[in-house]
């Protein structure tokens, strides 16, 4: 039986978890979660390691694989009310143009470096914290982790329509926020 | 001619290469004329294309409050 030591773990490693987790599932409080069950999942096997891989890397395949178990939850959770998302629509008239509170405005700044700056980073944050977890979920997997859009329908068990209604709702979201809160502030 | 809704439809599948040929030549006449949705389209990219790289400026950390309850639990599990 190997000696294992928990606090040099935690240490170690707890912050990097804990920052690949959060920007993910957009919650402190369940990227901590994610990351004690993934050392509780590797505290358990430690056996089943064979130093194939770092720790360090067999470590992060636990949370990911925790993470997308997150995510096909909050699917079920939450694809219970899709339907109801295509109708609420606050950025198209009546007659499909954009609506005078939300049509884009020109930013007038240099763009590339405005999003360089780390308060961007922050704003970004906050602003993806707005928007539907299963928006955020889906726009993680394109954006963040690189998916194809039918290996998300295939995760989350969404339907293609689904799919593009929720990461295109998201973009728009964010676009809108960021303009708001960043760009023009 | 197509709705500003639905030119950025089609702006998002374009971005993943999912638009037709046909369509994107609809696109880019609603584009030729609508300046709004050539600035969403401009501004989506611009923003589509950094913000993936991003989260690697993350700084949050667990507290040592937080590292403290992760070591007790762990250790409770040995």
């Amino acid at each position: 039986m190997v000696q294992l030591d928990a606090a040099k773990w935690v240490n170690e490693y707890g912050d990097m978890l804990y920052r690949y987790a959060l920007p993910r599932v957009n919650d402190s409080e369940t990227a901590k979660d994610l990351v004690q069950e993934t050392f509780l999942a590797a505290w358990r096997n430690y056996d089943n390691f064979k130093g194939e891989i770092s720790e360090k890397n067999w470590l992060f395949t636990i949370l990911k694989n925790k993470i997308i178990d997150h995510f096909r939850k909050a699917s079920t959770r939450l694809t219970d009310n899709l339907p109801g998302i295509a109708d609420d629509d606050p950025y198209f008239d009546e007659k499909d143009h954009w609506t005078t509170a939300s049509a884009p405005r020109n930013w007038n700044v240099d763009t590339e470096s405005l999003i360089h700056q780390k308060e961007f980073y922050e704003v970004l944050s906050k602003c993806k914290g707005k928007l539907k977890e299963i928006q955020n979920t889906v726009f993680t997997m394109k954006y963040l982790d690189g998916l194809e859009s039918d290996d998300i329908c295939k995760e989350l068990n969404i339907t293609a329509s689904n799919y593009w209604v929720l990461i295109h709702r998201a973009k728009l979201q964010l676009r809108a926020c960021l303009e708001k809160n960043w760009f023009l502030k | 001619m197509i709705s500003c809704k639905e030119a950025t439809n089609y702006i998002s599948q374009k971005e993943e290469g999912r638009l037709s040929l046909r369509k994107r030549w609809q696109l880019w006449q609603h584009l030729a004329v609508c300046t709004f949705c050539k600035l969403f389209y401009h501004q989506n990219k611009t923003l589509m294309k950094n913000i993936p790289h991003l989260h690697e400026h993350e700084e949050a950390a667990l507290s040592s409050r937080q590292k403290e309850s992760l070591i007790a639990a762990l250790e409770k599990n040995i």
